[in-house]
Parts: C-alpha cells; structure tokens; sequence
C-alpha cells in the first residue's frame, strides 16, 4: 500500500457533535502496517447517498490509490427506526464496485446491525467499516491481516465480519 | 457477488437520554464509562445535539431504568457532554425475535426487520 484515503461518514461527525475518534486509529493501524505509504483522512460527508457515491468516485478515479477505507453508515440505521442515522455506506459502495462481496450482521429482532464490503475498482480496494469505536478498530485490524495473507475479497469480508461480531456480546452466530 | 448473512444471538435494548447538551461527545469515554457503571457492554448508536442513543446488552431494562439518576451522574465527567434540568432517561424492552423464516425475499428494503414488518 503507498496511498491510502480515509473518508468518514455521518452528519454528527461532519458537525462536530460526535468527535472522530475512528479515522485516527485508521490512521494509526495503516502507518503501523505500511510505513512508507501515505494516508489521508478526507473531510467527512453527510450521510446522503448520492454524496457519498460521487466521492468514492472522484477519489479512486482521480487519485488511484491503493485503500479507500469509508467509516460509519454501515448498518441499517433509518431503514429500521426514525430516530437513528441515515446509513448508506454499503448500498453507495455496491453502487460503484464492479466486483465485490459482503457480509451483513443482523440482529435476532431482523434489524440489520452492520454490512462490510470489500470489493474493487481498478486497482483500488475499497471497503467499509462500522461506525462505533470498538468495531472500526476490530474490522480494519481484521481487513490488515486478511489482506496481509493474500485472501480473496469474499474472505476479508468474512473476517471482517467476524471481527465486528465478536465485539457483541455473543456466542452464538450462524451463517445463513 | 457475494453475499451472507450472519445473525447475532444477542439480547439488548435501546437507552436514550436526551435534554444534553452535546458537543465533541467522546463516544469511546461514554461507552467505558456506562459500561463500567452497568457492567455490560454499551455502544453508542445515535447522536444529536440534545440527546444520545445507545445500545445496552444483556442487562434488564428495569434495572437501567431504576438507576437513572446515578447514571446521569455518571456521564457528567464524559468529553463533550453537558447535563441541564431538562435531562432524563428512558430504556426500551429487551429486542423481540423474528422468525427468519418468515422474512420475505423481495427488495421492499435493505433492513430484514423492515421486510419481516410488511410482510404479506
């Protein structure tokens, strides 16, 4: 990896009412994994879907990196209650990558908690993580290592699903 | 493309308190420190400029909701977060299974709970 871009979502973030605490761990785990490359933390956008789409679109074409990582969105958000986020982190990027896979989270009560896709477009891998602190740490520490071996995008998928889920409280999961 | 699903077995509900002051919320700081005051995990789902919503697992609604002042306390030291008059707390109940089974397959949405709600 050489360029790396770092592009937060959400409006709480974007104004200020929830400080950014992922982007800097992001930043951290990628300099520790690669310390010749260099990471940019983008400015956040609002949680629009179009928004969102046309940046991931200008940055892999105009700049080629290697890693787009998008923070945030990646649940089902106001699709299950009024109150919460707009999530569309991972419907933009299925929008835009050509070849992909994914992983989705749900909850016993049917509430999608959280969907990781890694997919790529050109050269350029990009992929997305959750929001909560302990969860972006868990899933871009997940993405390094899987990456790191070689896996197929179906597996860094997997492992970084797995990683998000085991920050739940819970011992039982089953794929379907 | 490919896609799977994975269904998390845990139980949780929704604690919201609202009438903040909200700027700058270290989310991380609120999460250890409600979770160290609940002994369970807490993850901070929702934020707007007066009020927060979490998620709280494996704990009984009543007893966040009999604790509500000692929880407001608790988060005064929490970055980014101002307490006024007009602060309270709810908790939902506990999150109610669905029946996989019976979650329809079309595209009405992307949320299985909202699929599983219309379902015909």
């Amino acid at each position: 990896m050489r360029l790396v871009y770092i592009l937060p979502t959400g409006d709480e973030i974007k104004s200020g009412i929830v400080l950014d605490l992922d982007a800097p761990e992001i930043v951290g785990q990628m300099v520790k994994a690669f310390p010749e490359a260099e990471v940019t933390r983008l400015c956040p956008l609002l949680d629009v879907e179009d928004t969102i789409f046309n940046k991931i679109k200008e940055v892999a074409e105009e700049k080629e990196p290697d890693l787009i990582i998008l923070i945030g969105g990646s649940g089902g958000g106001h699709r299950f209650s009024k109150t919460l986020g707009k999530d569309f982190t991972h419907s933009a990027l299925e929008k835009y990558l050509d070849q992909y896979a994914s992983h989705e989270i749900y909850g016993k009560n049917g509430h999608m908690w959280s969907k990781l896709v890694c997919g790529k477009k050109g050269n350029t891998i990009i992929i997305n993580v959750p929001g909560p602190f302990v969860e972006a740490q868990a899933a871009c520490k997940a993405f390094l290592e899987a990456y790191s071996k070689g896996l197929s995008l179906d597996e860094i998928s997997l492992e970084m699903a797995n990683a998000v889920l085991a920050q739940y409280p819970t011992g039982a999961a089953k794929t379907v | 493309m490919e896609h799977e699903y994975i269904i998390a077995h845990a139980d949780k509900s929704v604690l919201k308190i609202s009438g903040l002051e909200v700027k700058g919320l270290n989310t991380k700081q609120l999460e250890q420190i409600l979770g160290e005051k609940l002994h369970t995990f807490v993850r901070v789902i929702g934020v707007t400029g007066d009020n927060i919503e979490m998620d709280v697992y494996d704990i009984e609604p009543e007893q966040v909701r009999k604790n509500e002042k000692g929880l407001i306390e608790s988060i005064v030291l929490t970055e980014g977060i101002t307490v006024t008059e007009l602060t309270k707390l709810s908790c939902s109940e506990k999150i109610v299974e669905v029946d996989y089974d019976s979650i329809p397959d079309e595209p009405i949405s992307a949320c299985a709970m909202e699929r599983w709600m219309k379902r015909k």
